[in-house]
């Protein structure tokens, strides 16, 4: 009898242990796609963030905003070709 | 009553019969039944979800974004789930622009759905919020919607091409979507991860434009001043390179504002702009020679029923003097040598009356009747410009033919076609057409158009340093298939510089109401403010180092002889685009570094680093040992599993500095 009781606990410790196991292993996953998704939140959100500052950066470079300010801050205009000076290449240089 | 023994047995009976009943039911359910109760079961804990692909992103020649794929949300919001329904409200309200109606209607429902699609800065603060519930989806993003909006096009609501590049590109940039399997859990609610994917998506490729932003921006400005200025219905302005066929930039504009691609699909009577095929034609087939002379009649000549006036009236012209002060009465009695099949063929040969071939959806081949067709005016007609329909595209391809010394090449508006990873899948090489006229008779026909600049009804168009080589056109406007009364559309051409061109300008007006209607004081000087500005870009793609040796044709201005402005220098040498802006260097090999140590590494080796993916560094673009100008652009492709790849090709990593 005491053989038979000592197998019964064997096979219930292993049980538990089994069910306790695949439990930890579930739990482990569903931390593990929790904590990717929020990576990936968070890349998705530096990338929004990323591409919202080119596109202020693009309009603030862009000639509509620019050239404007250029004129009107810096009292500078945007030169005709006879203000453009292109440096001939020295002979035997290229 | 029975005995205990046969009332046992009968007990025992029943209970066989019910374990019986019960062995045979299960019998049913698991082997008769099982495989739709199994599926049943899995359809209740998994779903089967399809992974969006990455739509490829457009760029123009130099890298700049002009349309990205994003990540943007749909928010649903189940109002009896929310903690504090007052602060929740007020922060949902903010962050989606809900008015305070919105949301108290949203409240009264039991699950409010709210499309968007919101970026993930607008929805980053609600992820925290219980009873928000985000939807992730790829969205098509414009970084400057204004930029080429017509040539490059809009996807629909399916995330595929609708119009423009986007539809043409539309099987290289959508990709293929993936599929997986997630989990639900007992309330039905979705695992945050797909529990097995079954089919990785195939990220769509990246395509490079021809396009340059900086030209584009200049090239729109220039005509919507224009457009207001003039009052004009419309216009059109086309720049591209002719030694490659590369469209550089492409505006249109119509009067409400709207910017349909008519470089490609409207057509219009060329008028003086097709004399100088006509005079193509005459060289080629040595029917004029330099000296020969024709009356100008007093501006006025009646030929076959119809009359034929001139502007600027002239005693005698020669070829030069008829392309110069484009007169129509010399420009048909010099074609008048030409045969029918001759002047058709030198038309075709230019591409009018065919698809040029670029990459867009619609284009329009214009109209060039065959002789069969003609009337007895019509090889007068042609010389002028009129009986002929053609595209801005196609005018500009055909002065493209005259720039590059007589060869016709296809248009295009692709550069370069790459992988996710980087890896170019294509590269844009000239595809010539055709040759149309000699390099000798290019040459002597780009001379002829010099002249227009230089002493004729170009003039406007005039830079001081730079030579120009040009041609104006004025047509009337056909409407509703008659010539209408005071409406003509002012058209330009020109080649910058006039010696080895590197840029073809075609600009179109339609019907300018305030001033002047001619093309030589509205279209002309669009172009020249056009031209100056692109000097004064520099990262507009022009070879400086080529323009320095054309520059000195003219005496440059004093530095210090305008009012004492500085004078904008151009840093000599200049490399163009493609060469970058310094000396070349072998770009460092930074595979299986850590991203911050391969980036430090290529900015001291004196290169922009622009990254993709993270991680750890696998390769670079150009490649490593290739050689590249200083102050060029590298790209970095980098990947959280780079090392594993790497290794498993022999390469030593992860390396120095590396970041798992």
């Amino acid at each position: 009898m005491a053989k038979g009781r000592h197998w019964v606990a064997v096979w219930l410790v292993a049980f538990l242990v089994t069910t306790w196991l695949v439990y930890a292993r579930q739990t482990a996953a569903i931390r593990a796609a929790g904590e990717l998704a929020d990576l990936r939140a968070r890349r998705a959100n530096m990338d929004g963030h990323r591409a919202d500052l080119e596109r202020r950066i693009r309009a603030a470079e862009g000639r509509a905003v620019l050239v404007p300010r250029a004129q009107a801050r810096l009292g500078l205009h945007l030169p005709s070709d006879s203000e453009i000076v292109l440096v001939p290449a020295p002979s035997g240089s290229r | 009553m029975a005995r205990p023994a046969v009332r046992i047995q009968v007990v025992e009976f029943g209970v066989l019969v019910g374990l019986a009943l019960l062995v045979g039911r299960a019998a049913q359910v698991q082997i008769l039944h099982g495989r739709r109760w199994a599926e049943e079961a899995q359809a209740q804990r998994t779903e089967r979800i399809v992974l969006q692909a990455r739509r490829g992103a457009l760029y123009d020649r130099h890298g700049t974004p002009l349309a990205v794929t994003q990540e943007t949300y749909h928010v649903g919001i189940a109002p009896n789930e929310l903690r504090d329904p007052a602060a929740d409200g007020a922060l949902i309200s903010r962050r989606l622009g809900l008015t305070a109606r919105a949301w108290q209607q949203a409240l009264r429902r039991r699950y409010a759905y709210f499309a968007g699609p919101y970026s993930a800065l607008e929805v980053q603060p609600l992820r925290s919020v219980r009873g928000v519930h985000l939807e992730s989806v790829l969205n098509r993003f414009y970084p400057d919607p204004a930029v080429a909006r017509a040539t490059i096009g809009r996807v629909g609501d399916d995330v595929l091409g609708a119009s423009g590049l986007e539809r043409t590109l539309d099987s290289l940039l959508a990709g293929r979507s993936g599929a997986a399997v997630v989990l639900k859990d007992r309330a039905g609610r979705e695992y945050e991860s797909p529990a097995r994917v079954i089919a990785p998506p195939v990220p769509g490729l990246d395509v490079v434009l021809t396009l340059d932003a900086e030209l584009q921006e200049i090239a729109q400005r220039a005509l919507d001043d224009a457009l207001r200025r003039m009052d004009a219905d419309g216009g059109d302005v086309v720049m591209l390179d002719p030694g490659t066929g590369e469209v550089l930039a492409l505006a249109s504009r119509q009067r409400d504002g709207s910017a349909r691609p008519s470089a490609f699909t409207d057509t219009f009577e060329p008028g003086s702009l097709a004399k100088i095929f006509a005079a193509a034609a005459l060289l080629s087939l040595r029917r004029v020679s330099p000296t020969d002379h024709v009356s100008g009649e007093g501006g006025k000549w009646r030929v076959l029923g119809r009359t034929i006036t001139d502007e600027d009236p002239q005693p005698s012209l020669t070829m030069a003097d008829a392309i110069r002060v484009s007169s129509n009465i010399a420009i048909a009695k010099f074609a008048a040598r030409l045969t029918p099949a001759e002047q058709y063929a030198t038309l075709r040969d230019f591409g009018f009356g065919a698809f040029t071939g670029i990459e867009f959806p619609a284009e329009a081949t214009g109209r060039l009747r065959p002789p069969s067709e003609w009337t007895r005016p019509s090889a007068a007609s042609l010389a002028m410009g009129y009986e002929l329909s053609v595209t801005p595209i196609q005018v500009a391809m055909a002065y493209g033919a005259l720039a590059n010394d007589g060869l016709l090449l296809q248009p295009t508006l692709i550069r370069e076609v790459r992988s996710a990873s980087g890896g170019v899948r294509y590269r844009h090489r000239p595809e010539p057409v055709r040759r149309v006229v000699s390099r000798e008779v290019a040459v002597a026909l780009r001379n002829l158009l010099r002249g227009v600049v230089e002493h004729g009804t170009g003039a406007e168009a005039a830079l001081t340093n730079f030579p120009v080589a040009a041609k104006t056109g004025t047509a009337r406007r056909v409407v509703n298939g008659r010539y209408a009364a005071g409406e003509y559309t002012a058209s330009f051409a020109a080649l910058f510089p006039a010696d080895q061109p590197q840029l073809v300008l075609v600009v179109k007006i339609d019907n300018p109401h305030k001033g002047s209607y001619f093309a030589a004081q509205t279209a002309a000087p669009v172009t020249r403010s056009m031209l100056e500005q692109a000097l004064a870009a520099r990262t507009v793609a022009l070879d400086r180092a080529r323009l320095s040796t054309a520059a000195p044709h003219a005496a440059a201005a004093p530095v210090d002889d305008d009012g004492g402005l500085v004078p904008y220098v151009v840093p000599w040498p200049y490399q163009p685009d493609s060469a970058g802006v310094g000396p070349r260097r072998a770009v460092p090999d930074v595979a299986g570094f850590g991203m911050r140590e391969a980036v430090r590494t290529l900015h001291r080796r004196g290169f922009r680093v622009s990254l993709r993916g993270w991680g750890v560094a696998e390769h670079t673009w150009p490649a490593a040992g290739d050689s590249a100008a200083a102050g060029s652009m590298v790209t970095l492709f980098a990947d959280p599993h780079a090392a594993d790849r790497l290794r498993s090709r022999g390469a030593a990593a992860p390396r120095r500095g590396s970041r798992r």
